[in-house]
């Protein structure tokens, strides 16, 4: 930059002499746009659109970190592989996409009913809100080592509270069995984001006004009525909102896999983002294109899903006033 | 009145169970974190009588948490604060039609967009970048890419406070012959602190819970973060859950001691990202 100790000043005073020339227009204070935007910018080209476009770029080569990272052009052989022929990662796919699916119609309903609960004036309401926003304050791998216990088959809380209701015959080894390993799993996360979900709910309720609800009420509208034909539709931004960024959050997972299962068993929950790490750093493959181009079209599938979500819920928004 | 008191009570029932779930598998485990081990194993519902506070002691001195505690703490220490400061001066930057310029909304644009990006669209090219630049291992490596991931929903939100606080406070600091940098400062900053403090708190516990950047970068185990010592701690001492648990306690106690003093500040900073719309 230059030697001026106070860009600010140089900038106005600078466009004096010319503003006459150049009529009204003020001249651009670019010393203080770069004093303010620049390390931003410096930093998130650098280390965000930069590696994305390396990662673009890479997708389409072998890159060997046993011979040094090597480059070798292969062209679309890595997609063309992916998408034609590799179960592995169409079965992450499926994974992945059901708990991004699954997570919001299970969370969703649970957060409404408890901000309904608590928005009708329960005693400790406070309370119960700071308790149930806290799982969200932990992080992945302690949750994991957790949860890791609740469903210990022995001695773990899941099979305790089944076994004290009389459902013993239920217990289950439920991170071991193929088929209950990711409901399990998705079940934490519904333990972890129901709390912040429903906080968030709780404060779009808050700002109903009351006008409206106690007109309902002088109309004789009971709190059934009350709860779907007025507050649910007036939340509808705040609902479509949390949809998507659950659906988005979800697509993403990793950490709590790699904690709890490391994507077994039998690849029962394997995620795309744990088979990128795999393939990239356990796979005796050792090439860093192949993980490169999953994360590629997976990147591709979150935007296009992200979108479309967004515009369906929003257009059935748009039909319903 | 009679009914009254039965509808609640009836609202009661779903709250009790859901703290239940919510609060049970926490409170077990700082139960579990004051127990030893044997007695865990001989009762593991046990209460903690006698209590073992010394357990956090020995966690801290023989299992190696405070060299892990003190690792987590430099990293998001150092990041909160870059990314504090870097995002407030660009979301100001971003806030102001003074500093127009052509391509600046197309930028914005981007810079949200980016807020979907999945961390495995940079993660292998980080991986590779680092490595060449010799940042790979290293505390300097992840503070960078903490405070750079986290860039864009800081920014994002920042620059909605600062678009809200009206224009002519900075005139009349103009006139008085300040410069755009110390009226920043001295201004603007200062009437940004309740949205600022809010991203310190969010970006804070985040970057002290990451795991997945943590997980690539660091393999030497003095540079641990307390999420990736669990992690190893998890598969090396499976059986030793007293000491576990204790480890888990200790690296959830920081955020858990400022969430309750500071509540109120969290929900609204979690919370703020997501109410929009």
């Amino acid at each position: 930059m230059h030697a001026d100790p106070a860009p600010g000043t140089q900038a106005l005073a600078a466009p004096v002499a010319r503003e006459s020339i150049r009529g009204s227009r003020p001249r651009r204070p670019w010393g203080s746009i770069v004093m303010f935007l620049g390390p931003a910018l410096c930093f998130y080209f650098a280390f965000i659109i930069y590696p994305v476009l390396v990662t673009f770029f890479n997708s389409f080569h072998l890159l060997r970190q046993d011979l040094g990272l090597s480059y070798e052009f292969v062209g679309l052989q890595h997609f063309k592989e992916i998408l034609g022929s590799d179960e592995v990662f169409w079965r992450a796919a499926r994974n992945s996409l059901t708990w991004a699916v699954v997570a919001p119609i299970v969370d969703m309903p649970l957060a409404l009913t408890l901000a309904f609960v608590l928005h009708s004036k329960v005693p400790f309401a406070k309370f119960f809100r700071t308790v149930w926003f806290t799982p969200l304050l932990m992080s992945y791998p302690v949750v994991g080592v957790i949860w890791l216990w609740v469903y210990n088959y022995d001695w773990g809380m899941a099979n305790l509270v089944l076994r004290a209701i009389g459902l013993g015959a239920y217990a289950e080894a439920w991170l071991a069995n193929p088929v209950t390993a990711l409901p399990a799993l998705i079940l934490v996360t519904t333990w972890m984001f129901t709390g912040f979900h429903m906080v968030i709910l709780l404060t779009a309720m808050h700002t109903i006004p009351q006008e409206y609800l106690e007109a309902a009420w002088v109309d004789g509208a009971g709190p059934w009525h009350r709860a779907f034909h007025i507050i649910i539709p007036l939340l509808r931004p705040t609902i479509v909102n949390l949809i998507i960024l659950d659906f988005i959050g979800k697509m993403k997972q990793f950490a709590l896999v790699w904690v709890m299962t490391r994507g077994g068993p039998m690849r029962g929950t394997e995620t795309v983002a744990t088979y990128v790490i795999k393939r990239a750093f356990e796979w005796k493959t050792l090439d860093l294109g192949y993980p490169s181009a999953i994360a590629v079209i997976w990147f591709v599938i979150i935007f296009g899903l992200s979108f479309g979500l967004t515009r369906f819920l929003q257009r059935k928004e748009a039909l319903e006033f | 009145m009679l009914q009254r008191r039965l509808t609640k009570a009836i609202l009661m029932l779903p709250v009790l169970v859901y703290t239940a779930f919510s609060a049970g598998p926490f409170l077990w485990t700082a139960v579990m974190s004051l127990r030893t081990t044997d007695e865990i194993y001989k009762s593991h519902y046990g209460l903690p009588i006698p209590a073992h506070w010394g357990k956090f002691y020995t966690a801290w001195t023989e299992f190696g948490y405070s060299t892990y505690f003190r690792n987590s703490a430099i990293v998001a220490g150092t990041a909160v604060i870059i990314i504090t400061v870097v995002g407030a001066m660009a979301g100001y930057g971003f806030a102001r039609k003074r500093f127009a310029f052509p391509l600046r909304e197309p930028l914005f644009l981007m810079l949200f967009l980016s807020v979907m990006f999945p961390p495995q669209i940079m993660i292998l090219s980080l991986f590779q970048i680092l490595i060449k630049y010799g940042l790979f291992n290293t505390l300097p490596g992840v503070i960078l890419v903490y405070a750079a991931t986290e860039l864009p929903i800081t920014i994002y939100l920042l620059r909605a406070f600062f678009a809200q606080i009206p224009q002519e406070m900075e005139e009349a600091a103009r006139i008085d012959g300040c410069t755009d940098w110390s009226m920043f400062w001295r201004v603007m900053f200062p009437m940004a602190l309740p949205a600022v403090a809010t991203t310190f708190i969010l970006n804070f516990i985040y970057f002290w819970n990451e795991f997945l950047y943590a997980v690539i970068f660091i393999t030497k185990q003095e540079i641990r973060t307390l999420p990736l010592a669990i992690q190893f701690l998890v598969s090396d001492q499976y059986q030793d859950i007293g000491m576990l648990a204790t480890g888990l306690m200790i690296a959830s106690l920081p955020v858990l001691l400022m969430y309750l003093f500071l509540s109120e500040w969290f929900v609204k900073g979690m919370t703020a990202g997501a109410v929009k719309g």
